[in-house]
């Protein structure tokens, strides 16, 4: 199977000329950083005030939004989908499952920006991935932070 | 085992002692220098981010075709 024709590098120049504040997190963050692991989905956290202008970029790719921005708003999460699911955290600040409330804008004061194909992928910096990594915190999310732990100790 | 479960074993949260002791028990040696080799490697390999997403979805591709035909 081929993947889709998707363009993910076209999704992320628009992304950059957009006005949203978003940050890649999840595993393609890993690969960005140097870490070949696999993964079906991209995830976002984005700012809550800019769930309009995330859509928009959506919307040119096909990417249709799974709750209207009020909704989402209200539940903190959400995707935009078709054939490529991204999933989008919109909550100004969320827990981990032992209790530390993770801030959007704290997180985005400190990003690390990649640069892809000419275009600007912000991320959080190695600290905050690994604390993004506490919120979901399933097993795989554990094999994460032992590998971005040896990429942080080996900086 | 059945999907749900497979689904449920993978999606589960983790205990706090789990997530304690990803984030805090030393990384074995072994396991430090086979993880830096797989970095040094994809990077060389792969220099460019954007060469960097465009493997992952092709073995991803790759994976899934081979699942599909298990």
């Amino acid at each position: 199977m081929e993947p889709s024709a998707f363009d993910e590098l076209a999704f992320f120049r628009a992304l950059d000329d957009s006005a949203a504040r978003a940050l890649l997190i999840g595993r393609r963050a890993l690969v960005l950083l140097g870490l070949p692991v696999l993964t079906a989905v991209y995830d976002f956290w984005i700012a809550i005030d800019d769930i309009e202008a995330f859509n928009g970029v959506g919307a040119r790719f096909g990417l249709h939004p799974t709750r209207t921005p009020d909704e989402a708003r209200r539940s903190g999460r959400y995707a935009v989908e078709n054939d490529e699911h991204v999933d989008v955290l919109v909550a100004r600040s969320v827990p981990t499952v032992d209790g530390e409330a993770v801030e959007f804008e704290t997180l985005w004061d400190r990003r690390t920006v990649v640069q892809v194909d000419g275009s600007r992928v912000c991320l959080p910096c190695l600290d905050d991935l690994i604390l993004t990594k506490r919120i979901g915190a399933r097993p795989k999310d554990l094999e994460d932070i032992r590998l971005l732990r040896i990429l942080r100790d080996a900086r | 085992m059945t999907r749900e479960a497979i689904d449920r074993t993978l999606q589960r949260t983790v205990t706090s002692e789990e997530l304690r002791h990803a984030l805090h028990a030393p990384v074995a040696r072994q396991e430090r220098e086979e993880v830096l080799a797989l970095v040094r490697w994809f990077t060389a390999r792969y220099p460019a981010p954007e060469d960097r997403l465009a493997y992952v979805r092709q073995a991803y591709a790759r994976w899934r075709t081979h699942m599909a035909h298990r």
